[in-house]
């Protein structure tokens, strides 16, 4: 805390000094609302209640009519931006960076691009155009950033003030890891963890322990992960990792490691910022490495609409609208309330199951009268279900609780 | 006697608490110089008025924070971003002379 420091002297070669030791040292839903009365929506409705601020350069080919501009380097997604169909669109993914995305300079030829496995039998290096030989895969999952939901909670909390739009359904197309595994003859028998190492921090020239990207997670998780290099069918973009990607399915965002350089079977977690002191749910008022890393995603879910975002909605029948998502477990069921969670009723799964790691779009059709209502759903897998309350905690990571995701209707 | 001490105590505790009133034309100039110098803050933002073009953090003019919050995010740090207050790197002082600084320079 502050100390004797406080005191220090403050001469510009001191100050200069100190710059330098950081910078080196450190399915259809067309169907179902033909058979009820909801207000159109058309995401040029989104309420872009923090201004009219354009798309940063490096993504200006995506929606902003969908998007929340935080920041240059935090982006999300209006809540009725998700779930207009199964899987998000690329123009309306949200971006969430801890490193400059890199350029197609510092790219260059993508299937040059180069990987390094190690913490196998036989270490390799493998180019872009090489892992493509290797295997080849396609697989839904869900990225979502650590904080999503970030934004309901009470107790001041520092970074992008997410609430539901740090999340996306993806198909990635790649190379199943455990295709790589058997090409490096298999993992060294005293690894635990699979820890991936991103290269976006080479071209700030900061201190990799400080800046690197490298994320370790529970050994198990390579069974499931791929190497991504297509995003929804096109080129995996730079602004989301390209030309390659770690995609650990039910994992949190920040282990899907981006531009990544490469992975390791390891004894030990890594031990740079990232992985050590940054995204650790930790009680309010204490962080440390000796707390939980955000790794596995929770069960959650949110309705996507009617909104807040989406205006008034007619009185009649109404279609009631959401995506929800198991973790890494299947999604078994959702419940949605209108009334603030007092009485529920079983929504039904529509649009196709894209398995486990994808999340599910949900319907329930009902009869609401003019007024205002409170609309929640709550999801289960085969072993969990939300709770009704946020974990709290000091960085605001893993909020699943209804409550908060909960949203206000006015039927007239 | 008792008077005594009273005031001898009031002026101790006044001494201690006694801080240099800046201008806010003056934490305008000063906190330029630690946001371009002393904290280097400009080599991981932009925010045109101080010139600065770093591309690491934050885009600082397209940001809406209140000065409390940069307080906030100086002092305590994020992901990359240093703790300035936590690590000593900054005296308190100096951080709310910055962050008054970036609170009235952003987007300008």
């Amino acid at each position: 805390m502050f100390g004797k420091e406080d005191k220090m002297k403050k001469t510009n070669n001191k100050l200069n000094l100190r710059r330098r030791n950081f910078l080196t040292g450190t399915a259809t839903l067309a169907g179902l609302a033909a058979t009820a009365s909801v207000v159109p929506i058309t995401i040029a409705n989104a309420n872009h209640k923090e201004g009219e601020k354009g798309l940063p350069e490096f993504i200006n080919w995506k929606n902003r009519d969908a998007l929340i501009v935080h920041s240059d380097k935090g982006i999300e997604t209006h809540r009725s931006a998700i779930g207009e169909s199964l899987i998000t669109p690329n123009r309306n993914v949200y971006i969430r960076n801890n490193m400059p995305t890199m350029s197609d300079g510092q790219i260059g030829d993508r299937n040059e691009w180069k990987v390094s496995i190690e913490g196998v039998k036989n270490p390799k290096t493998f180019s872009l155009a090489e892992l493509k030989k290797l295997g080849h895969t396609t697989m839904a999952t869900i990225l979502q950033c650590s904080g999503n939901g970030r934004g309901f909670f009470a107790h001041k909390v520092r970074g992008s003030q997410w609430k539901t739009g740090a999340a996306a359904c993806v198909f990635w197309t790649g190379v199943p890891m455990k295709a790589v595994v058997d090409a490096c003859g298999g993992i060294n028998g005293s690894a635990v963890y699979m820890t991936s190492a991103g290269v976006d921090h080479e071209p700030t020239g900061l201190d990799p322990k400080k800046a690197m990207v490298e994320r370790s997670v529970p050994k198990k998780a390579f069974k499931d992960a791929m190497l991504a290099w297509e995003m929804n069918g096109v080129p995996l973009p730079n602004a989301h990792g390209g030309p390659l990607r770690m995609v650990t399915p039910g994992y949190f965002g920040i282990n899907n490691v981006k531009h990544l350089g490469k992975v390791a079977f390891t004894e030990k977690e890594s031990s740079v910022k990232y992985m050590k002191s940054s995204y650790r749910i930790s009680p309010i008022g204490k962080k440390g490495s000796q707390y939980p890393s955000c790794w596995e995603m929770p069960v959650k879910s949110w309705i996507t609409r009617p909104t807040d975002e989406t205006g008034t909605v007619k009185a009649g029948k109404v279609q009631i609208v959401g995506v929800a998502m198991g973790g890494t477990k299947k999604v078994r069921s959702v419940k949605v309330s209108v009334d603030g969670g007092k009485s529920w009723k079983r929504a039904k799964f529509i649009g196709p199951d894209l398995g486990k790691y994808a999340w599910r779009q949900f319907a329930l059709e009902t009869t609401l009268d003019s007024g205002t209502y409170n609309i929640a759903s709550l999801a289960s897998n085969s072993s969990d279900k939300q709770p009704e309350l946020r974990m709290e905690n000091r960085r605001g990571y893993a909020h699943n609780g209804w409550k908060d995701h909960s949203v206000n209707i006015k039927v007239v | 006697m008792k008077i005594l001490k009273f005031l001898l105590f009031t002026i101790v505790v006044f001494i201690l608490n006694f801080q240099v009133a800046f201008s806010d034309e003056e934490k305008m100039k000063k906190g330029l110089e630690i946001f371009n110098e002393t904290a280097g803050c400009a080599g991981c933002h932009i925010l045109k008025a101080a010139g600065a073009e770093g591309n690491i953090g934050p885009n600082l003019d397209t940001v809406s924070v209140t000065k409390e919050y940069i307080v906030e995010m100086v002092t305590w740090g994020l992901g990359v971003m240093p703790a300035y207050g936590e690590e000593g790197i900054l005296t308190k002082e100096e951080i709310d002379i910055v962050s008054f600084y970036v609170a009235n320079s952003a987007g300008k």
